[in-house]
């Protein structure tokens, strides 16, 4: 798509009679509208994801505040890290989380997938269902809900202590942080596990079992190694997105001084009064390293597991194995983790918000109250959260999903040189936790030239685009797979009709891809919602989320607030997805 | 309708060659066919045709305008090239009924609604489907779909027609009558066709003129007769029809005729030269199992023919005729036959000019090599 094509030719030509000639299509600087998309979108992505990095990069290497006159190149920085703030500690404390968090989620999550897909336990489909609790349910709402029930002073330590005299447990220790974040975790890693085991092959059970094996020793021969390369991948996963968590840290770790690379971030950026950017630029650096690295292994990893997978037409069921008595022990166990992990400390949360005092020393159902919402109601700065929680999460949707479709359409299904580029560019933010977001567009907008960043600070647009983009990984994985089902032909046919690159989009292209944009549209929407993290830098009095709030309020000592605002975040977003469902559902039948 | 002049087309895929300076000439209202097994370079060249893919260098040019070209460096896109086009899998968009599947392309070219209607319905009715304008494709057979692909293409009146394995997803008796109905239309149309596909049956019995590829490079050029009856190399021998391969070394030439030394057993045959052999040069020696004749060891054979005496092995009676399996030497041929009854050792009798020669340099691909192992 080079030259210029005759342009004395009027753009469309149409003539009376049988004779009707393909449509010319204007081209800008001899290029068509194709490839000014192409450019387009790479342009987007790219400064979208540069926006945070080089602002960091750039203040972790200089020697005052970026926005400042004269900085002056130097390492500084990175040797204060190191001598001053005890950056050395923190990592030692982050490393010794990530690791035991990583192996409490794998024990947890890996028996409980080959149990849940394999096995002829009863009340599989209602474990399997009840595995996507956090997809509704934050992690931050999580530790609220396990501090409200098993923290010092929470309704079942009180419970425990009363009878007993003594808790056996601390929850504000290293380990009691991993144990609540593996919980939060463990559903992910089991959906890597779950899905490998759905797709392994029935035919090689069957083998065994003809040979003459049990199936225990089918289990230990057979299913097991099998799922070495998703365990291996969700190791990975599950370690990268412990060292970038906030939430369990600066609930539980904040208060007893321990403190891992996120909360770090959070007390060297906001709360110390003079907050040195050097070093909160050179520990974002560091940290960006650390992610960035552990992300390039998972996608290495991805594509070699994808080997391991035979894909066929149909896919054989594979058989249940009979387990015996021992199946009810696995319902005990998952039982426990489902019910303690997460439905206790959620309903017990959501208990709290309709009462005062929340201790088994008084009974909760004579201090019922609505004060914890009408604080909330009354207070426009809170109710302003929601508001801005809910515009954040639906333009911010809509925005997204656009933009991963386009990303996708462009990296998929154009000749375009560099849509590889793009697809690195849409996933990027995988590595980028959203402290470092935070910061990074907080930096960009304080830099932008020609007084761009200060239109953009402090208003929702920063909030959006900062969300936004922890969100896109998502939205494009979402779409991706997508796009793959659809031939080839359809497009090229679409070509060889008269259409160009962007009425192939738009006529047939975008049409086919509205089920998977609708989806990715749900899901953006409650991953928004739920998000807080950059927001904790971008925020500002007016632009609080339902997560900085929560927060807040948190720090006042407010907890019965807290889990009322909670409550409506759950149910905001239980009422969307039930709704979402519905309507798409009645989409299909049409 | 124009001629369409493809010259010197070469495509790289990451650094792999898989068309190799291929040119050719379709003259205007041929039904002009690109014969190969997967992987030729067929569907490359149709693909260049249409511009959904842009050859490494070449020039394709279709009546007076250029589409590609080196010098100017030239590349028209797909959509402005005005050509009609039917994929293997039909590629009907799902989402629309037929009627705006066919508008499409007329929404396109700003064709006034009244005249889309009218268009629609005869490209419909030219296929025998204008009663069902308001459906979907799904909830058409796939040969109806295959029709409405074609109306889709012919609707707005294209230059060329270029036809991907059109009819491949069909089943067997769908096929055939697909194949006399599509020729039919066409040569009503008098549309320059293109038509891509790997069954030798559907090239003979539709074309005016097949293109035989083979690993990127166009092997010959011809009618669909000349093709059968004069292969240019053992490759399209072997692949059109069946043929039996023998090797030799060429004694002497005298005039139009070669002696040629049949290596198996040695045997010195006389055979009509139309290639340039010198003495002395290696051949393979070609003849069609149903050009040649098998009779009992006493007969007395006819004078000028070729007479070798092999050893039946097998008999497989195949419907309109016998096919037998015979051992020549060490080598097995393959002879079709009249006569079911004959056993033992027989005279395999080769008119004079049921055989062609061919150099033995010739490059033969491994899936050639297969094909010429299992009829040889």
């Amino acid at each position: 798509m080079t030259t210029l094509i005759d342009k004395a030719q009027p753009d469309h030509q149409v003539e009376k009679g049988p004779d009707y000639p393909a449509p010319r299509y204007k081209r800008i600087l001899g290029a068509d509208r194709g490839t000014w998309i192409f450019w387009a979108t790479i342009i987007i992505l790219a400064a979208l994801v540069l926006a945070p990095v080089i602002p960091t990069i750039y203040q972790s290497l200089i020697d005052r505040p970026l926005y400042e006159q004269g900085g002056l190149f130097t390492l500084q920085n990175f040797v204060n890290l190191f001598t001053e703030a005890d950056f050395g500690i923190v990592a030692l404390n982050t490393l010794v989380f990530a690791v035991l968090t990583t192996v409490l989620t794998l024990v947890i999550a890996v028996p409980l997938a080959i149990v849940v897909v394999r096995t002829n336990i009863p009340g599989r489909r209602i474990f399997g269902v009840s595995m996507q609790w956090p997809f509704f349910i934050s992690s931050l709402i999580l530790g609220f809900g396990w501090i409200t029930m098993y923290g010092p002073a929470g309704f079942v330590s009180t419970e425990v202590r009363r009878l007993t005299g003594g808790v056996p447990w601390d929850l504000y220790t290293i380990p009691g942080m991993a144990l609540t974040e593996a919980v939060a975790l463990a559903p992910i890693a089991y959906l890597f596990c779950a899905n490998a085991l759905r797709n392994s092959d029935a035919s090689l059970e069957g083998a065994a079992q003809t040979v003459g094996a049990g199936p225990f020793r089918i289990l230990r021969s057979v299913v097991i190694p099998m799922l070495r390369p998703p365990v291996v991948y969700s190791f990975i996963l599950v370690f990268s997105m412990s060292i970038e968590t906030l939430s369990i840290p600066l609930l539980y770790g904040q208060p007893v001084g321990i403190t891992v690379f996120s909360t770090f971030l959070y007390k060297n950026g906001l709360q110390s009064i003079n907050p040195d950017y050097g070093i909160l630029g050179a520990a974002s650096v560091i940290i960006l390293l650390v992610t960035v690295l552990l992300v390039a292994v998972q996608a290495k990893l991805l594509k070699d597991a994808k080997r391991f997978v035979s894909v066929r037409g149909k896919a054989t069921r594979p058989r249940l194995l009979e387990l015996g008595w021992l199946k009810w022990v696995f319902v005990v166990v998952i039982t426990i983790y489902v019910i303690f992990g997460a439905a206790i400390p959620i309903l017990g949360l959501v208990f709290r918000s309709f009462t005062k005092v929340f201790t088994p020393l008084l009974n909760p159902f004579e201090s019922l109250t609505m004060d914890n919402y009408m604080r909330i109601i009354e207070f426009p700065v809170y109710l302003a959260s929601i508001r801005n929680s809910l515009v954040v999460a639906a333009v911010g949707a809509v925005l997204v999903s656009l933009l991963a479709t386009l990303a996708v359409i462009v990296a998929r299904r154009s000749t375009f040189r560099y849509r590889r580029l793009i697809e690195y560019l849409a996933l990027a933010p995988q590595a980028m936790p959203g402290l470092i977001i935070g910061i990074g567009l907080f930096w960009a907008f304080a830099f932008a030239p020609f007084g761009l960043g200060a239109l953009i600070q402090g208003t929702l647009w920063a909030i959006i685009i900062g969300f936004g983009l922890r969100a896109l990984p998502s939205a494009y994985g979402s779409i991706s797979p997508a796009i793959m089902q659809i031939g080839e032909e359809l497009d090229n046919a679409a070509r060889v009709s008269g259409a160009d690159w962007v009425r192939t989009f738009t006529r047939i292209l975008g049409k086919l891809l509205t089920p998977a944009f609708i989806a990715a549209m749900i899901l953006t929407f409650v991953v928004m919602l739920k998000e807080y993290s950059p927001a904790i830098f971008l925020g500002s009095a007016q632009t609080n989320v339902i997560g900085t709030t929560m927060l807040e309020l948190w720090v006042q000592g407010n907890t019965g607030s807290v889990a009322a605002l909670a409550t409506i975040q759950i149910a905001i977003t239980a009422a969307f997805v039930f709704v979402a469902g519905l309507l798409t559902r009645g989409k299909k039948d049409a | 309708m124009p001629d369409v002049v493809v010259t010197n087309l070469r495509k790289e895929f990451n650094g792999n060659t898989v068309l190799h300076e291929v040119s050719f000439t379709i003259k205007d209202g041929e039904f002009f066919t690109l014969l190969g097994p997967s992987g030729c370079g067929k569907s490359t060249t149709l693909a260049c045709l249409a511009g959904l893919e842009k050859p490494t260098s070449g020039g394709i040019t279709v009546g007076d305008t250029v589409f590609v070209d080196d010098k100017s460096r030239k590349f028209v896109p797909p959509e402005e090239r005005d050509l009609g086009m039917v994929f293997q899998s039909y590629a009907l968009w799902p989402h629309m009924t037929l009627f705006q599947n066919l508008a499409m392309p007329l929404n396109i070219r700003k064709v006034p609604k009244a005249e889309q209607k009218q268009l629609i319905h005869d490209a419909l009715d030219k296929v025998g489907l204008a009663h069902l304008a308001k459906r979907y494709p799904h909830q058409l057979s796939g040969g109806q779909q295959q029709r409405v692909a074609l109306a889709r293409a012919l609707v707005y009146s294209p230059k060329v027609l270029l036809l991907d394995e059109p009819l491949s997803n069909l089943d067997a008796k769908l096929r055939e009558q697909a194949r006399v109905w599509l020729k039919r239309l066409q040569s009503d149309l008098g549309i320059t066709t293109v038509y891509v596909t790997h069954d030798q049956e559907e090239a003979l019995a539709m074309s005016d003129r097949i293109a035989v590829m083979s690993n990127g490079h166009m092997m010959q050029i011809a009618t669909p007769h000349e093709i059968y009856e004069q292969p240019a190399t053992a490759e399209v021998a072997a692949f059109i029809g069946r043929s039996n391969f023998l090797d030799g070394t060429v004694v002497s030439i005298d005039g139009g005729t070669a002696k040629v030394r049949l290596e198996e057993r040695g045997e010195v045959v006389n055979v009509a030269v139309r290639g340039i052999s010198a003495a002395g040069e290696d051949v393979t020696v070609a003849f069609r199992p149903e050009s040649v004749r098998l009779t009992a060891s006493g007969e007395v054979p006819p004078e000028d023919a070729i007479i070798l005496p092999v050893e039946i092995l097998t008999t497989s009676y195949v419907g309109s005729r016998y096919e037998y399996d015979l051992k020549y030497g060490a080598k097995t041929l393959i002879v079709d036959s009249q006569k079911g009854a004959l056993t033992g050792q027989a005279n395999l009798v080769i008119p004079a000019d049921a055989i062609r020669l061919y150099p033995r340099t010739d490059v033969i691909s491994e899936e050639l090599e297969e094909l010429m192992a299992v009829t040889a």
